[in-house]
């Protein structure tokens, strides 16, 4: 059966920031590219490179100075209306004056759900993430992991067909981080949604994703684009393959010398 | 893996109301006062100082209970805590909507920044003698000073707050489909609440000095006009209760504010 997530086509993508001074920075050129329907792409790429933009442009919050993005439908990738689509932040970006329980149902409040209805589907959303008997708590009285299961709940939620993270555990210490994205890769093989994830960790790039896109640095070009092709359900121990070793290696031959730009720019 | 998310888990759901353990230096303020009013007692009768430059603090009380009891101060208590919340009110009202259409939007902010850099220094009493020959020396003289008074603190405050909005936050809220309006509702004011709630504070404090202020120099009636009679006809006792009871009055909505900024900053309480 063809998945019904939607597939996202971007072509000759461009973006160029103005600053108040009236300086322009170009921060992406010419991205061409195909998210496929129902498969997780990372997008890895140095610092400043423009990934963060690419995935504002992909979600539509940010509309780009050139090019196009469409989404695409079934075997015969019909273009049509943006899907459902929601996404998780580095900085989590939970309202620190809301519940849990409120800011995973805020979505659906938005949306105009009754009280009783978003509340119970806020409630399998936390149960989900392993949070359940946290609903009352306020996002300042959880730990940073805690906090960033609570913004994938509220994504999830919205029964998102494109799921987007922006470098969701970028804020998290190292153990966390690994568990976390344990837990996200069972949701994800679970559901089969159309994933995008933007990362700096070449290991989680590989590790959650079925395809793997290496940006340049600025402005932000698609450099390579990698098939993982390691099976699932992945366990840690995929990380002790030669496929994901020699992965690594390629990607960070790829990204070597775009981190030693991007690093001598900002000198 | 399983043991992180365990020890993450295992913490007992009652965030709320720990048991708020009173320090043991609570009585030292009480017991200061104390000995600071037996020390004014027995002062004032040792060295036989006239009661008309210094009442003891029993005669205050007496003389506060007697304008109570007959001299209608009830009455003017009422009047002027009127005045001060229907100044406050207003003029807070107009602050916080002016302050979120100014914090949002850049053009109302350029056109009306300059208004407000011009009438924010005024001093608001001076405005006596023009609102006077407008309105008269009536309430709504009285609750147009102090809403004039209050609606500057609270306007720059309420800016202040809207502009300080976490750019994520409404990322965030966009993400989840909310419209312009349901963003202005849902994040930039309640993320605003605090610098509103600061503004809201000074507002109030300001509107007890302009009313008392101008009661003293226009009204017939309220606790400044009474104040300033007992004044004039060398009541110092009377003079005094008048200043008691507006302490008392300041103590309890200062205790009253707090409890609201504890109860709306509930989730700040990590």
């Amino acid at each position: 059966m063809p998945a019904p997530f939607a597939a996202i086509a971007v072509t000759r993508l461009s973006h160029t920031f103005e600053s108040r001074s009236g300086a322009t920075t170009l921060a992406l050129s010419d991205v061409s590219f195909e998210f496929p329907a129902g498969r997780v792409t990372s997008i890895v790429g140095p610092s400043g490179c423009g990934k963060s933009t690419l995935l504002l442009i992909l979600r539509g919050l940010l509309a780009a100075s050139e090019g196009e993005v469409r989404f695409l439908y079934g075997a015969e990738r019909q273009p049509g209306p943006p899907p459902r689509m929601a996404t998780v932040w580095q900085s989590f970006n939970l309202l620190p004056w809301r519940s849990v329980l409120d800011n995973v149902a805020f979505g659906l409040e938005l949306g105009g759900m009754g009280r009783a209805e978003r509340e119970a589907r806020a409630q399998d959303a936390i149960r989900a993430v392993e949070l359940g008997g946290f609903e009352k708590h306020f996002p300042g009285q959880l730990s940073g992991g805690m906090r960033q299961r609570v913004g994938l709940a509220r994504g999830l939620v919205m029964q998102p067909e494109i799921l987007f993270l922006d470098e969701p555990f970028g804020a998290l210490d190292a153990q966390t981080r690994l568990y976390l994205q344990e837990q996200l890769s069972a949701l994800v093989e679970r559901s089969g949604r159309t994933v995008v994830l933007v990362t700096h960790s070449i290991e989680e790039a590989i590790f959650l994703g079925d395809l793997v896109m290496v940006m340049t640095a600025r402005p932000g070009r698609v450099a390579a684009t990698l098939e993982v092709g390691l099976p699932r359900p992945r366990g840690l121990d995929a990380q002790k393959t030669p496929r994901f070793g020699q992965l690594f290696e390629e990607i960070y031959g790829l990204l070597r010398d775009e981190v030693r730009k991007a690093m001598l720019e900002r000198i | 893996m399983s043991e992180i998310a365990s020890r993450e888990a295992v913490a007992p759901p009652v965030p709320r109301r720990r048991p708020r353990r009173r320090d043991e230096t609570w009585f030292y303020g009480p017991a200061a006062m104390l000995i600071f009013l037996l020390a004014w007692e027995a002062g004032v009768a040792i060295s036989g100082i006239p009661e008309l430059f210094l009442p003891r603090p029993s005669a205050i009380v007496v003389s506060l209970v007697t304008l109570f009891a007959t001299k209608g101060l009830a009455y003017d208590t009422a009047l002027t805590l009127w005045r001060i919340f229907g100044g406050f009110l207003l003029g807070s009202m107009i602050g916080i909507f002016l302050g979120v259409l100014m914090g949002t939007s850049r053009r109302i902010f350029a056109t009306t920044d300059i208004f407000v850099a011009a009438i924010y220094p005024v001093p608001k009493i001076s405005l006596v003698p023009l609102l006077v020959i407008w309105l008269g020396t009536g309430d709504l003289f009285l609750i147009v000073l102090a809403a004039l008074g209050c609606l500057f603190p609270v306007l720059v405050n309420t800016i202040t707050g809207v502009k300080q909005c976490d750019p994520g936050l409404i990322l965030a809220a966009r993400d989840l489909g909310a419209s312009r309006a349901q963003i202005l509702r849902h994040v930039v004011i309640p993320a605003a609440v605090p610098a509103i709630f600061a503004g809201l504070r000074l507002a109030l404090g300001i509107s007890i000095i302009l009313i008392v202020a101008a009661e003293m120099q226009t009204a017939r009636y309220g606790l400044g006009a009474k104040l300033h009679l007992a004044g004039q006809i060398l009541e110092t006792g009377d003079v005094f209760a008048i200043l008691l009871l507006l302490s008392l009055i300041g103590i309890v909505l200062t205790k009253v504010q707090s409890i609201a900024d504890r109860f709306v900053g509930r989730w700040r309480a990590t």
